[in-house]
């Protein structure tokens, strides 16, 4: 013990050989924190841990210095699940004393287990939540939380207080029970524990009197057990179970038997027959879904062979296109053979007009194509007179033998090939003439006279049309 | 009989690892030696005042 005023070791004396200063109180006061300590390092030692914290903390009043019982205190708080209070108190305790200090291997100890420390500053946080749920009256959440607080910190009396409380609450006094005997194997001497502890023997031996005015047969079934205190759990053992015989054997069998067969009828035929409808939903269910497949199948086909069609009918178009439906493509194809013919044999003007007469003229006009219309013309240009010539001799040789429809068979022909020759339009008209076609020979007379006008063919073509009106008169 | 609001206020949050700092600032670490110490000095400055 040192001088509090100027640090000299200290004699039995009542005051200090160094400066002279009355130091007897200020021994008393050291020798009574010592007092406290050791009073309670003693209740540590029996784990009466409350206990404990009073003494320390009372030894800590006098003298804050004392290094030992504020390292025990934060050693008994850790044991009761305060943590950051025994943190506290080691840090403290490493400030007043840095050197030869145990609270160093405390602190170090848990430093260098950070999951440790995570886990204890998780269980704190728990336990503050369900103390917030007792407080807004959400008592089971509250015990959902408390059961894991005290399954990461077991020793966490405060946990097991609160927990044994809402069990309380709940008048769940045999849980409770076990709740405050686990708070007294951690701390023996807690008032709050002892206090909990006299409430909930008190209603268990209500519980337990109101059960044995229960009846008769309670009771034998009492006095057929053997009951047993181990620790602070009792225990009921039946002493035997032998089965009566006799009729009573055969009245169980037949209870048996018509407990058998009701659940038959009631439990297992009924699951048979949800099993039978669930396998024939099943299977209607695969029917079903075939089905679909399939007019899904049937729509696509039937898709398809529209889209068939309709490329058929676009394709029948473009042949039609192609070919042509006045017969273009006859009338190409014809002017194709009379130009072949008449290039292997010009002189041949028989085979050129008929091969030429196979050309209708008609759809010849209607074509549209340039090069067509030029070949064609250019045929009917190198062809067409020598085959009108040919024509007009065959028709002129019928005339004369006055065969005149023959005549203008020819003769049409003839100026057809050959339009912009005179004789063959003037006897042209002298054929429908003699054949008493009237209109027809006026219209050919008239061409005549007026393409040719002033011509011989002309002047007797005006006469023609002259006798054959005045004969319509 | 134990009254369940009652004793519930009894609880009270725990301190948590982050408010261990603040804790150990705060703490009042004031004993009796320190009230007497004071108590000596102050007699000591005033003897010497009357002096």
């Amino acid at each position: 013990m040192r001088c509090y005023n100027c640090g000299c070791q200290l004699s039995e004396k009542d005051f200090c050989t160094g400066c002279g200063a009355d130091v007897a109180l200020y021994k008393r006061i050291m020798y009574t924190s010592n007092f406290f300590y050791n009073e309670g390092l003693e209740k540590a030692n029996v784990r009466d841990l409350s206990g404990a914290v009073i003494s320390l903390r009372q030894s800590l009043k006098f003298n804050k210095n004392n290094v030992q019982a504020r390292n025990l205190l934060g050693l008994v708080y850790y044991e009761m699940g305060e943590v950051v209070k025994g943190l506290s108190e080691w840090v403290i305790s490493k400030n007043l004393r840095s050197k030869k200090n145990i609270a160093d291997d405390y602190i170090d100890m848990i430093q260098q287990n950070p999951s440790r420390l995570d886990t204890i500053n998780q269980t704190i946080k728990k336990y503050n939540l369900a103390l917030g749920y007792c407080q807004q009256d959400s008592l089971d959440l509250a015990v959902i939380q408390l059961k894991k607080v005290l399954s990461l910190n077991p020793k966490y009396v405060r946990a097991h207080q609160l927990l044994a409380l809402l069990y309380m609450k709940a008048e769940e006094w045999e849980k409770a029970g076990k709740e405050l005997d686990k708070c007294s194997r951690i701390d023996t001497g807690n008032t709050t524990t002892r206090r909990y502890r006299k409430e909930v023997d008190k209603m268990l031996e209500k519980a337990e009197s109101v059960k044995a005015k229960g009846g008769t047969r309670k009771k034998k079934i009492a006095e057929d057990t053997i009951k047993y205190q181990s620790g602070n759990e009792t225990i009921i053992q039946p002493i035997n179970n032998r089965e009566s015989k006799g009729v009573s054997v055969a009245l169980n069998i037949g209870i048996g038997i018509l407990i058998g067969v009701s659940a038959a009828c009631f439990l297992i035929l009924p699951a048979k027959e949800d099993a039978d409808t669930s396998s024939a939903q099943e299977e209607l269910r695969i029917v079903s879904e075939q089905l679909d497949k399939k007019t899904g199948t049937i729509e696509e086909m039937e898709q398809e062979i529209r889209q068939i069609r309709e490329e058929n009918e676009q394709l029948k178009q473009e042949v039609n296109d192609y070919a042509g439906n006045d017969g273009k493509m006859e009338v190409v194809d014809g002017l194709l053979n009379a130009v072949s013919v008449y290039m292997e044999s010009p002189e041949n003007t028989e085979r050129v007009g008929q091969a030429l007469e196979k050309i209708d003229v008609q759809a010849a006009e209607q074509v549209e194509s340039e090069h067509f219309q030029s070949l064609y013309r250019i045929l009917l240009t190198e062809a067409g007179p020598s085959v009108a010539a040919s024509y007009y001799k065959s028709g002129m040789d019928a005339y004369q033998k006055e065969m005149f429809e023959e005549a203008i068979e020819d003769l049409e022909k003839a100026a057809e090939y050959d339009p912009e020759n005179g004789d063959i339009l003037y006897n042209l008209g002298n054929a429908y003439r003699q054949n008493d076609n009237r209109e027809e020979a006026i219209q050919a007379y008239t061409q005549v006279v007026e393409k040719f006008p002033g011509t011989e063919r002309a002047r007797r073509s005006q006469n023609f049309l002259k006798e054959l009106n005045e004969d319509a008169e | 009989m134990i009254n369940f609001e009652e004793e519930l206020k009894k609880f009270h949050p725990s301190l948590e690892v982050e408010d261990a700092e603040d804790a150990i600032y705060n703490q009042d670490l004031t004993d009796v030696a320190d009230v007497l110490i004071g108590m000596m000095k102050e007699v000591k400055e005033e003897a010497l005042d009357l002096e």
